[in-house]
């Protein structure tokens, strides 16, 4: 089994893989770190923030500008995030299928599925479908599937 | 060894896939575009035309030169304006001596005659030339010329007279279409990786996708349609706006070929697109604000005949002018926006709607959608350390070898819930 990577092994690798990102808060006692910065996965701008403690998942907001809704939609109003509503954080991977662990970093999953979450959601705001895949909790496998095709 | 600097140095062009605000509005042009099967219909149409009418009496050994001119000359045609689906093709008929000394509408009605009986919906003679409907709704235009002896390039004499009487207005009228198709050959050479891609991708668009496996250079010889440069794809662009912005207008509207005169002059190699449809508003807005600052009228000449005058029926009036200039304005902007990434994606396709139509812009945007979410699922995606995303398409797949700054994907499920 992999080594778990501590925050400052995941902090080096940001540095090195996404220089428009830097760290904040670095807290080496919690192990838990901040990063903040911009990207521009395609039509638009966006300003993230990634927060991680060593125990648990990386949580990725948008900063900026605001996700938009659409109301009625059939992936809901706004989808494949966690909520709160009001502050909701993108949901990049499904915890079922071990597609993260602590031994991975953040430069090499987080960040690149944050800019596919971003590309997805830019294309479903222009089509009304969201066409990346992916499972809805509660959702079966099998339903997921027929919905990612 | 010796290296050809010329080939070294010669344009590629950008491939118009490459990025995705090129990438939509490429889509769009493709959605507008004369497809292949219809290429190829117009130009056995036009060559049955040609030998109807050497059949008939009139005519028999009095065709000089039959040729493509406006948009089909230049590879530059669209669907008609209101339609999406209608194509207007134009061809120059240059006559014998035997219609020497006849009077415009004389040469018009004995067209419209020797025409009479072809087999399609509809004949009908206009201002200038003959029109044929066929029924899948190409127009095909038949325009009778004299060669004006002693000059250069074809440069010919048409017809004008509105009939069915002669009038005092009936006149022939100056033009070079031939010289002007080869004076913007000139000035928008081969780019061969946008050529070659929006090539493949025309062909693809119409289920041809083996044929879309042709090399570029093999092109020429298999269709002989090619869309060569960015120049171009940016007049298909801006005549489609006009078309969309113009729709409901019953006067006349900016002429196709003045738009292509800009074209040819803002052609430069290797410019995105939405730069490239960008520069050439901002040039005819210039040239309209330098005419009205002045109170005149736009006054746009064949550069290779002085005498043929492209803005001689449009526009009509200062204001005119000014409203399309403002008509460009909103493009550009809307354009510079869209570049700078400060638009959202769904007030994007609004306007992109506006600009370009409902159907066509729906159309590009779930292509895009489809084949993006496709190679996001596949984990085909890679991504520079800017933060941008790079889809396969876009010829970036050898790009890891040599490029440290690009990441590759690794597969994931997207999850979470709808809120």
């Amino acid at each position: 089994m992999a080594a778990i990577l501590s925050i400052d092994e995941q902090i080096a690798a940001m540095k090195k893989a996404w220089p428009r990102f830097s760290a904040r808060r670095i807290d080496r006692r919690a192990q838990s770190a901040r990063w903040l910065g911009s990207v521009r996965p395609q039509y638009r701008s966006y300003s993230l923030e990634i927060r991680y403690r060593l125990g648990s998942f990386p949580e990725v907001r948008v900063l900026s500008p605001e996700l938009i809704r659409l109301p009625g939609n059939s992936e809901g109003e706004l989808p494949h995030v966690y909520p709160p509503a009001e502050d909701p954080t993108l949901c990049l991977f499904d915890p079922r299928e071990n597609e993260w662990t602590a031994a991975l970093t953040i430069a090499s999953t987080t960040v690149p599925w944050a800019l596919d979450w971003l590309t997805c959601y830019e294309l479903w705001l222009m089509t009304g479908r969201w066409t990346g895949g992916g499972r809805h909790a509660g959702m079966e496998s099998a339903e997921a599937t027929e919905i990612t095709q | 060894m010796e290296i050809d600097v010329n080939v070294q140095l010669a344009p590629t062009g950008l491939n118009p896939f490459d990025d995705p605000l090129d990438r939509i509005l490429a889509e769009i042009a493709l959605s507008v575009q004369l497809p292949p099967s219809l290429h190829g219909k117009a130009k056995s149409r036009y060559e049955a035309v040609r030998r109807h009418l050497e059949a008939t009496t009139a005519f028999i050994d009095q065709i000089d030169h039959f040729y493509p001119q406006g948009s089909m000359a230049i590879d530059a045609t669209i669907s008609t304006r209101g339609t999406d689906d209608e194509y207007d093709l134009d061809i120059v008929s240059q006559l014998g001596g035997r219609f020497r000394g006849m009077a415009p509408l004389e040469i018009l009605t004995e067209l419209e005659a020797a025409l009479a009986d072809y087999p399609v919906q509809k004949v009908l003679r206009q201002t200038r030339c003959v029109t044929l409907f066929y029924a899948d709704k190409m127009h095909l235009d038949v325009t009778p010329s004299l060669r004006t002896y002693g000059t250069f390039d074809r440069e010919s004499l048409i017809t004008h007279a509105k009939g069915p009487r002669r009038s005092v207005d009936d006149r022939f009228v100056d033009m070079n279409a031939y010289g002007f198709a080869q004076w913007y050959a000139r000035r928008t050479p081969l780019e061969a990786r946008m050529a070659k891609e929006f090539h493949r991708r025309w062909l693809d668009h119409a289920g041809l996708a083996a044929r879309a496996d042709a090399d570029v250079d093999d092109v020429p010889d298999q269709c002989d349609f090619i869309v060569k440069s960015t120049a171009t794809l940016a007049l298909q662009l801006l005549k489609r706006y006009r078309n969309v912005r113009y729709a409901t207008y019953s006067g006349r509207i900016p002429p196709s070929v003045m738009l292509s005169y800009y074209a040819g002059l803002a052609a430069q190699p290797n410019m995105s697109l939405s730069a490239m449809v960008i520069r050439l508003a901002n040039w005819i807005i210039r040239d309209i604000e330098q005419a009205s600052l002045y109170g005149r009228l736009l006054h746009v000449a064949n550069p290779v005949c002085e005498a043929d005058v492209f803005t001689d029926r449009w526009p009509e009036s200062v204001s005119q002018q000014n409203e399309f200039a403002g008509y460009l304005r909103e493009l550009a902007h809307s354009l510079e926006a869209m570049r700078k990434g400060e638009m959202s994606p769904n007030t994007m396709m609004d306007i992109l709607r506006g600009n370009f139509g409902d159907r066509v812009v729906t159309r590009a945007a779930d292509q895009i959608a489809t084949e993006v979410g496709d190679d996001i699922q596949q984990s085909r995606q890679l991504y520079t350390r800017r933060g941008g995303v790079l889809l396969p398409s876009v010829g970036a797949v050898a790009a890891p070898l040599v490029n440290p700054s690009i990441a590759t994907a690794r597969p994931h499920t997207f999850f979470g819930r709808k809120i």
